[in-house]
């Protein structure tokens, strides 16, 4: 069916939803107004395309800057006491600043930071994926730091020990010994970040980013109606969550089962 | 049908994996005219290196003759620029001034496709009255369209910081937007009305401003309406705004008993009374506007070269012939 | 012959800015091939010292001669010298995360350059010898309490290690687990490793240490042979000590 330029009101739904029992053709005809007229799934398509390419991406960038953030606090604060010289000097500059990204990233919102990068920052930009993917992974990258440190703080002091007596250096130690543990420890948390990030992306459409909320938002106004769009937009998200959810299980039991 | 949603939806999550570019959204219209321009392109640059004076003036006669391939114009009128001074016969619109673009070569229009008839989303494209005009105004300057769709909020954001060359959104002039963008002529006028309940004890738009009035007003956070009425009837202390993020979540609440009026633009307001039973639209309206484009204050010289060709637009009867194709005059 | 290995040139260590002295100017040394036992009850300092002798506690004051060389010296590589000195811990610290081979392969391949093959090889001759070569892929949580320290100490043995410190490795052990371990404590004793052991066994200070120390207060209070130490001490600390624990 190919819709003409004024559409006219109500649609035309086929018969099958016209004729049913009210309660269906009700549900069927906006089912059918907010999914298959003007093939509008395929905007959930686009929409769900971007915003896993976001999340992914933004998780990518959030754990290696977190990684770096979070060896950053705590070689500062298990070293600082007995270090001398420039390396305290730029060790503390770069605490400093990781304490300050912290600071400011926690403090405010995405939406934000979102619109702030892709409008001041990268004003010259138009990639917006990766201007998005960047804001996001800054975002999470703050998070993430706070997680790993935490996974690195429970590691028992006596890993390290271990480590330095057999002559690794304290970078060797973290990367051989503490980060491995630490990374397994947080793994559960981490996973609940990436889907804490796959909702947090919901405020794409900011920067003319299609994800599956705006598209929601877009077939909500073209057939001027929220109400079933947005629910199939919770829906979506809600089958992803639980898909996610069912593989870090999955992800967990066999760490488990492989010792610790 | 909850296993055809699972279906769908499964089969959703599998494409998406697979493929999940995302690219810039283009208007057909657009992707047309890029291919045209490529062609011209190539032919034009082929054409410079031999750079002969017949060839001049043969591209003088193909851009007279050839209003409709606009892109091949402005790409002539360039060289002739770059050149010479290009013939009388150059189209005026597209006065060869030195204007950029966000994009080179293109126009980007800043929407936000969730008002129809002004812009929405037709067989996965941008379509509405917006996108035609803005697609005129890009032929008339030699560009290709290409639309940028984002929330309503984004748009003079947008629009200031250069990542759009014009905001197109059935956007109204307003003092607080002038301070902010520069709107070109009005393309259109818009009319704000107030839709009630059939039932509703509001029977015309003096009851909302009568003395002791005390209604909750559902509008578009943003639009005209919610800036008319926090104006005239918030700050007045005649009743509270509900700002919603799209009409139809105020047409929602109105439905659901959660605002006593919807204050939104007329044609958006007639499609929201055929289709959602109960409702209807109070015969006074609201208000009257202007519809305009908004562009950057910092672009001069693309601020009156689109100006320039809406006015020529508007005068050959271009703009109206595009309002009637989508607004029939009841 | 100058053959101390080990020299503890009046160590000192106050720990929470000077208000707790752990060490209070400790002068001790240690011969190529000697097995010295530190004993002395808990708060005395013993811990400590031997957490000095490779810096895993950096001394407040003194210094460390490690192979005549000064090993507090800032511009000493540490790393360098950790490798030659293996150490034990009370807690056996072993590497949960990876195979037992792995925990013995992992320092001689990073560090000493060695291939898989070699690093394998003598990592599966040290565990036949500690009875545990049938589990080299095993994860450390699925031995027992003895079985891990006697990996702690083959994993320390596979670097090649001048000296070994034992930091208390007996005493996080259920007591039917004590005696596997000092049995191969005592075979590397005889073999002419040089030790130097933190312990409360002082069974094994009797049978096999040249020579024992008994430290309190941050101090060492006396030292001598064993049969000096445990049949005539000269001080009333150390007698006092004995008087309780055996």
């Amino acid at each position: 069916m190919k819709p003409s330029a004024s559409q006219t009101w109500p649609l035309e739904a086929p018969d099958w939803i016209l004729n049913g029992p009210e309660w269906l053709s009700d549900l069927g005809y906006d089912f059918y107004k907010s999914f298959v007229f003007d093939d509008r799934y395929q905007m959930y398509i686009k929409g769900l395309g971007n915003t896993l390419l976001l999340t992914l991406l933004a998780l990518l960038i959030g754990v290696a800057l977190g990684v770096v953030i979070s060896l950053i606090r705590v070689s500062w604060d298990k070293n600082h006491t007995e270090m001398q010289g420039p390396g305290r000097f730029f060790l503390g500059f770069f605490n400093a600043l990781a304490k300050i990204y912290l600071t400011v990233i926690r403090g405010t919102p995405a939406v934000v930071q979102l619109m702030i990068m892709y409008f001041v920052i990268f004003a010259s930009s138009r990639n917006k994926v990766m201007v998005a993917a960047l804001s996001f992974g800054i975002n999470s990258g703050a998070y993430v730091a706070e997680i790993i440190r935490g996974g690195i703080m429970s590691i028992d002091e006596g890993q390290m020990e271990a480590g330095r007596s057999l002559g690794f250096g304290y970078v060797a130690t973290m990367r051989y010994i503490i980060l491995p543990q630490a990374f397994k420890a947080v793994l559960p948390t981490l996973a609940n970040e990436f889907i804490v990030l796959l909702k947090e992306t919901a405020v794409a459409g900011y920067v003319g980013l299609t994800d599956v909320t705006y598209a929601g938002n877009i077939i909500g106004g073209n057939c001027y109606d929220y109400l079933f769009p947005l629910l199939m937009s919770a829906l979506i998200y809600l089958i992803l969550v639980m898909f996610f959810t069912f593989l870090v299980g999955k992800l967990e039991r066999r760490l488990r089962s492989s010792e610790r | 049908m909850k296993k055809w949603i699972a279906l769908l939806l499964a089969s959703a999550m599998v494409l998406s994996m697979a493929g999940c570019g995302s690219e810039p959204q283009e208007s057909s219209q657009a992707e047309e005219s890029s291919q045209a321009e490529e062609s011209s392109q190539t032919e034009e640059s082929s054409q410079a290196e031999e750079s002969s004076q017949a060839e001049e003036s043969s591209q003088a006669e193909e851009s007279s003759q050839a209003e409709e391939s606009s892109q091949a114009d402005s790409a002539e009128a360039d060289q002739g620029n770059a050149g010479e001074e290009s013939s009388e016969d150059a189209p005026t619109a597209s006065e060869p001034g030195s204007f950029t673009t966000a994009v080179e070569g293109k126009l980007t229009m800043a929407t936000n496709a969730a008002f129809p008839p002004y812009e929405y989303v037709e067989g996965g494209e941008i379509a509405g009255i917006d996108a035609e005009i803005a697609a005129a105004i890009a032929g008339k300057l030699g560009l290709d369209l290409l639309i940028d769709d984002m929330e309503f909020d984004s748009i003079t954001e947008a629009v200031k910081s250069g990542k759009a060359d014009l905001g197109l959104a059935g956007m109204t002039v307003t003092p607080d937007r002038q301070e902010e963008v520069d709107f070109t002529v009005s393309y259109a006028t818009g009319v704000q009305v107030v839709i009630v309940t059939e039932d509703s004890a509001i029977a015309s738009v003096d009851d909302l401003f009568a003395e002791g009035a005390s209604h909750v007003i559902g509008v578009q956070r943003n639009t005209t309406g919610d800036i008319y009425t926090t104006d005239d009837i918030e700050d007045e202390g005649l009743g509270t705004i509900d700002r919603y993020s799209k009409g139809a979540e105020a047409v929602q609440a109105l439905k659901t008993g959660k605002v006593d009026c919807v204050v939104i633009d007329n044609e958006p307001a007639k499609a929201f009374v055929a289709e959602v039973e109960g409702l209807k639209i109070l015969e006074t309206e609201y208000v009257t506007e202007d519809y305009a484009a908004a562009m950057s204050k910092d672009n001069k010289a693309l601020y009156d070269a689109v100006n320039a060709a809406l006015q020529e637009l508007i005068a050959d009867g271009t703009i109206q012939g595009i309002i009637d194709k989508y607004i029939s005059a009841e | 012959m100058s053959a101390d290995i080990i020299q503890a040139i009046n160590l000192e260590k106050h720990f929470d800015g000077g208000d707790i002295k752990a060490l209070n100017g400790v002068n001790a040394s240690v011969k190529k091939g000697e097995v010295v036992v530190v004993i002395g009850p808990s708060g005395s300092g013993k811990s400590t010292f031997l957490r000095c002798l490779n810096l895993l506690e950096v001394p407040t004051g003194g210094k460390v001669l490690f192979e005549g060389v000064d090993i507090t010296d800032r511009k000493a590589d540490i790393n360098l010298h950790r490798q030659k000195m293996g150490m034990v811990f009370q807690h056996f610290n072993l590497f949960p995360h990876m195979t037992i081979l792995r925990n013995m392969t992992l320092a001689p391949m990073k560090l000493l350059g060695r291939s898989q093959a070699d690093a394998e090889a003598k990592a599966r001759g040290l565990l036949e010898r500690v009875g545990l070569a049938d589990r080299a892929d095993a994860y450390p949580s699925q031995l027992s309490g003895g079985q891990k320290q006697r990996l702690a100490i083959v994993r320390a043995l596979c670097m090649d290690p001048e000296v070994m410190l034992f930091d208390e490795p007996t005493s996080a052990l259920d007591p039917e687990m004590v005696g596997e371990v000092l049995e191969v404590m005592k075979e590397l004793a005889k073999e002419g490793m040089t030790m130097v052991v933190v312990t409360h066994e002082m069974g094994f200070a009797r049978e096999m240490a040249d020579r024992v120390i008994f430290m309190a207060d941050g101090k060492i209070v006396e030292e001598g042979t064993p049969e000096d130490i445990f049949t005539a001490p000269r001080q009333l600390r150390t007698q006092d000590f004995l008087a309780k624990v055996l």
